[in-house]
């Protein structure tokens, strides 16, 4: 359902993304884990051309698109067919926690008022929410934010939903909460592909692990295949190392 | 040779003065709307970076920040009629007008691209990833808060540009600042006329000071 094809990208003269291939079944969940700096934010972003791609493509559902040729009208139906998940959460200041998860619903789906403000409720009820429905952001906490966030991303009706490392900037106490609505959406096969350096969920959540660094894929399998048994060198020694913090 | 204050000739000229502020207060209304419209593109077009128009507004932004309001009124007026003949039945007040508009369009753009840039760009990432156009997000998300930002400063600007109403009158407009002078030199009572138009501004810009101090509370209020 996803086919991601010799997607590269370059920051000026700085090679971030190497040729990058990979596909993703629907109800796939595909956890994307590396070393800082590797280019897996990017590689997010590529996906739904948040970061124009420097050439390769990337195709989702009905639509693909080709770096080297592609214009505006196909760059937002690529974009319809995913959501994402920020590590900061980014959900709208001026816009309740409803009008949040309503929004893509009213003005991209054109769907009316009424109707967005019910599947929105339902959605935040979903998450855990249903007694902030009228809460702006600022006066959720992290994690309730960011559950927002999540149902934001659910509304939107993309085949798949994009997370970047959606726990990183919570405290604490918050992370299990975040991570619970996640599991959630796993077990309802939802498509997804995950950032992440919660290695522990990574084990128990995902259909594949991917190991990214220095711009390539350098492993991916299955979780027990890359945490317990992983064949290269350097996914060897950032797996010793991430399990063991 | 000295004269003494005469608060009496103040007290029966402000009723005179006051007929008049009418028309200062349409041009500063007119004015501003014009200026907000036409900033509001302005900064658009800078903001989305639209090729090529974008340094004309960055030309235009520069020379009318660059010179005096009173030089472009002037321009406008006097000059432009002698090379474009459809400006030749243009009145004064709409020049005045126009002029306002233009030099304040300069400056409020500025202030309100500054507050659109001020909004976290990883709200208009947001919506984009569930697929809203730039527009949309401009529309939707960015430019209500942005408003909210801007609404200080481009309440600054409209007082701002009630006082610079005043200079209207060197182009023959019969506004409060014309008619004071008028008033004046018919009665030699100089300093009492022009002090008694200036009470009039001033209560006039306490007035709007008022108004933008409670639309700023409310504006605190909200999310
Ligand atoms: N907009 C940009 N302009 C220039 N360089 C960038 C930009 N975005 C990312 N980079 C560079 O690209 C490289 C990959 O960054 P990226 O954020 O994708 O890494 P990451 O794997 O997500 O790291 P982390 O785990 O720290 O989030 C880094 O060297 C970064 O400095
Ligand atoms: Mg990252």
């Amino acid at each position: 359902m996803i086919k991601v094809t010799n997607l590269s990208k370059s920051f000026d003269d700085l090679a971030v993304l190497k040729e990058i291939s990979f596909e993703v079944n629907k109800g796939e969940i595909v956890v994307i884990i590396g070393p800082s700096g590797t280019g897996k934010s990017t590689l997010l972003r590529c996906l739904n051309y948040l970061e124009a791609p420097t050439s390769g493509s990337v195709e989702i559902g009905e639509i693909c698109v080709d770096a080297k040729k592609h214009n505006n009208k196909q760059i937002t139906q690529l974009r319809k067919q995913s959501s994402f998940v920020f590590q900061n959460y980014s959900l709208f200041a001026n816009k309740t926690a409803i009008e949040n998860v309503a929004e893509s619903l009213i003005t991209v789906w054109k769907t009316t008022r009424n109707e967005a403000q019910e599947t929105a409720k339902n959605i935040l009820i979903k998450v855990g929410l249903e007694d902030k429905l009228n809460f702006y952001p600022s006066q959720l906490s992290g994690g309730q934010q960011q559950r927002v966030g999540i149902a934001r991303a659910m509304a939107a009706k993309g085949e798949v939903i994009l997370f970047d490392e959606p726990t990183s900037a919570l405290d604490p106490e918050w992370v299990e909460e975040v991570l619970a609505v996640m599991k959630q959406l796993a077990l309802e096969k939802q498509t997804m592909i995950v950032v992440t350096h919660e290695m522990q969920f990574a084990k128990e959540v995902a259909d594949r692990v991917i190991f990214m660094e220095g711009g390539y894929i350098v492993e991916q399998g299955t979780p027990e295949q890359i945490f317990e048994h992983p064949q290269h060198k350097r996914t060897q020694a950032f797996v010793k190392r991430a399990l063991k913090r | 040779m000295q004269s003494s204050f005469d608060l009496q000739y103040i007290i029966e000229l402000m009723p005179i003065l006051i007929k008049y502020l009418g028309v200062t207060m349409e041009m500063a209304l007119w004015g501003f709307l014009f200026a907000l419209i036409l900033s509001l593109s302005l900064a658009l077009i800078r903001v989305f970076k639209v090729t090529f128009i974008q340094h004309l507004a960055a030309l235009f932004i520069s020379f009318f920040r660059g010179t005096p309001l009173l030089v472009q009124l002037f321009i406008l007026y006097y000059g432009l009629p002698q090379f474009m003949p459809i400006f030749i039945g243009m009145d004064a007040f709409t020049a005045a007008i126009i002029g306002l508009s233009l030099h304040f369009s300069a400056y409020m753009a500025e202030s309100i691209r500054a507050a659109i840039l001020g909004i976290d760009k990883s709200q208009m990432e947001a919506c984009l990833s569930i697929g809203m156009t730039r527009l949309q997000a401009m529309k939707r998300i960015i430019l209500p808060q942005a408003a909210r930002v801007a609404t200080p400063s481009l309440m600054n600007y409209f007082i701002d540009m009630i006082k610079s109403t005043s200079l209207a009158f060197t182009l023959g407009v019969a506004e409060i600042m014309a008619k004071a002078q008028m008033e004046a030199s018919s009665s030699f009572k100089f300093f009492e006329s022009f002090l008694a138009v200036a009470l009039v501004y001033w209560v006039v810009v306490l007035f709007f000071t008022r108004i933008q101090h409670l639309l700023e509370k409310r504006l605190n209020k909200a999310y």
